[in-house]
């Protein structure tokens, strides 16, 4: 009788059928990879541009407020249109927000720079 | 320089993946996966081979039907009612006359016996005729609620062999009457009598090996085998043919010449199949392996089939040699499979998941060498353009000039002087921070224009930016 030989046959497609059973996970971290890989290819370079743009603008506000700061020290007379503007934008500037916030208070700040600046030209 | 081989090989990278290369390897990968679920599909069922049998014991147009003429329902009924046992022409099936009795005993029992192979409507016509307690058509017992069944070799070959019903007849009569046999202390009606078999005569024996000598096969008489099935033969033994001696059904009372195993030694290494009848044996080698397995299966399928119709020879051992086929594919017994042809698709399938998860890795590769780059290069415009060193030797060169013209200024001057040092202060943290150049010159372009104003201020000249940076920078 041939035991051997049938033996040989089912030990083959037994090892088969755990070959294929083991390459399952392939495919399914594979996939998962892949859609990983969409989302990261969309989200990572919107995320650095984001973190970006908020570091610009607060750099942009705080030296913003620095100038406002230096232009109400050289002006003559005390504006209080000016020191409320300046106040706002330093309160922003405290409260640390995002990108919004932080042209709000370049936008206060640069308001009371020019404030100051007319009164001391006057 | 290793270093110089990783740069070049990124620079490589990066033009790879601003290519169509990077949607071209994500197209490969999707076509992967579509190949391996599709493949699914063929994997499902798992055989040690295809089998390419596909013969069966087809009902109708197969030449079962004996085209035998049937009395009317009423004259059935007629006969019936006058005698307790009604054979129609052309009914084949015995039975031991005593043993029946014996167990019919004194109640009221009526046989109506048809011949095999009648039509649907024929058969409904049997059916109605109600006083009848069993109706034995061909050689199916059938009685009230019940169906005799044979269910050993011994009974099959009682039934398909000599037509004999006594073991179905005794066994029906018992569960119509609802009686239990083994209570009753009668002994189990034997299925076939061993004594009702001989071994063949010496001419008998060598009539029929001249025959298979010279055809390879054995035609008596009264049998209805027209032809061996060439393919199906090839088949269900490989390469060697199979010898068939056919006989016709054997008579019930006389003693029946048993070939096979004398013609098993005259022809050792050949299978070999005896018909008798419907009934089949198997000679040969591997017997032991699969000849019992096979009947069983074969005559428990298509008993109920081949008792009731009349089913030419050529059909049964037809449908015999695709059952033989689809055991031998099962992988049952041991013999060489023919010749498979070589499917491209099972060899490449294991390799379909590692080329997936290459791909996989390609894109994400890719992917990566495809983000844009931290700093990228933007044309700026101003002062910084025409500078060679570009935003940091700018804020270099403006903070000089904002020192050197500090010793100047006047109380007029003064504000715009620190306005300007707090400009290059926050163009400085910019730069330190990484913020993109642009910005940074757009804090050096408000610098410069504090600087410009105190240049004009001043009495000395070549303190305007644009003319103080032209000495230093370019």
């Amino acid at each position: 009788m041939g035991g051997a030989e049938g033996a040989r046959a089912a030990a083959t497609d037994e090892l088969r059928s755990v070959w294929v059973v083991s390459a399952w996970p392939v495919w399914l971290i594979g996939v998962l990879l892949l859609v990983a890989a969409g989302f990261a290819a969309t989200f990572v370079p919107r995320w650095r541009a984001g973190v970006r743009d908020r570091a610009v603008a607060w750099s942009g506000a705080r030296a913003a407020i620095d100038v406002a700061t230096v232009s109400r020290d050289a002006a003559s007379g005390r504006v209080a249109e000016a020191d409320e503007f300046l106040a706002r934008a330093e309160a922003i500037a405290a409260g640390r927000g995002g990108e919004d916030a932080a042209r709000e208070a370049a936008r206060c700040a640069r308001e009371a720079d020019r404030l100051w600046r007319e009164a001391a030209g006057a | 320089m290793p270093d110089q081989t990783v740069d070049r090989l990124l620079q490589r990278l990066r033009r790879l993946a601003d290519g169509p290369a990077r949607w071209i390897v994500l197209a490969v990968a999707a076509a992967s996966i579509a190949g391996f679920i599709g493949a699914q599909r063929q994997s499902a069922g798992v055989t040690y081979g295809r089998s390419p049998s596909t013969a069966t014991v087809t009902e109708g147009s197969a030449g079962e039907s004996s085209d035998a003429v049937l009395p009317s329902v009423d004259d059935m009924k007629a006969m019936v009612a006058a005698q307790p046992i009604v054979r129609l022409p052309g009914a084949v099936a015995e039975w031991d006359q005593a043993k029946v009795a014996a167990a019919i005993g004194g109640t009221d029992v009526r046989i109506l016996v048809a011949p095999p192979g009648l039509t649907k409507d024929q058969q409904d016509k049997v059916r109605a005729v109600d006083n009848a307690t069993i109706r034995v058509l061909g050689t199916r017992v059938s009685g009230g609620m019940y169906q005799a069944t044979g269910s050993t070799p011994l009974e099959w070959r009682g039934q398909f062999a000599r037509n004999d019903v006594t073991g179905l007849l005794v066994e029906l009569i018992h569960a119509l009457r609802k009686e239990d046999r083994k209570g009753s202390g009668e002994p189990t009606p034997a299925d076939d009598d061993p004594g009702l078999w001989r071994d063949p005569t010496e001419a008998e024996v060598a009539t029929v090996a001249d025959g298979l000598r010279a055809d390879g096969h054995y035609i008596a008489t009264g049998a209805t085998l027209k032809a061996v099935p060439a393919e199906a033969a090839a088949q269900a033994f490989g390469d060697t043919a199979p010898l068939v001696v056919a006989l016709p059904a054997q008579p019930r009372d006389t003693a029946a010449p048993s070939y096979g195993a004398r013609l098993s030694t005259l022809f050792p290494d050949r299978p070999l199949i005896v018909m008798y009848g419907a009934w089949i044996e198997y000679h040969g080698p591997h017997a032991a392996d699969f000849a019992e397995i096979t009947a069983a299966s074969f005559y428990s399928r298509f008993g109920n089939q081949l008792s009731t119709y009349a089913h030419p020879q050529g059909n049964v051992l037809g449908a015999y040699l695709a059952l033989v086929t689809d055991v031998r594919y099962a992988g049952l017994f041991d013999r060489p499979l023919p010749y498979q042809p070589f499917d491209p698709l099972r060899v490449a399938l294991p390799a379909l998941p590692w080329l997936f998860a290459a791909c996989v890795v390609a894109f994400l590769l890719l992917s990566a060498a495809a983000l844009p780059r931290r700093h990228p290069r933007v044309a700026l415009a101003g002062l910084a353009s025409a500078t060679r060193g570009g935003v940091p030797a700018l804020l270099a060169g403006l903070t000089a000039l904002a020192v050197e013209v500090s010793g100047l200024t006047d109380a007029t001057a003064d504000p715009a002087l620190t306005r300007a040092i707090a400009s290059l202060g926050a163009a400085r943290d910019a730069l330190g921070k990484g913020l993109p150049d642009q910005h940074v010159a757009g804090l050096l372009d408000d610098a410069e224009r504090e600087l410009d104003a105190v240049g004009r201020a001043v009495a000395v000249r070549g303190y305007r930016p644009a003319e103080y940076l032209r000495g230093r920078l370019t």
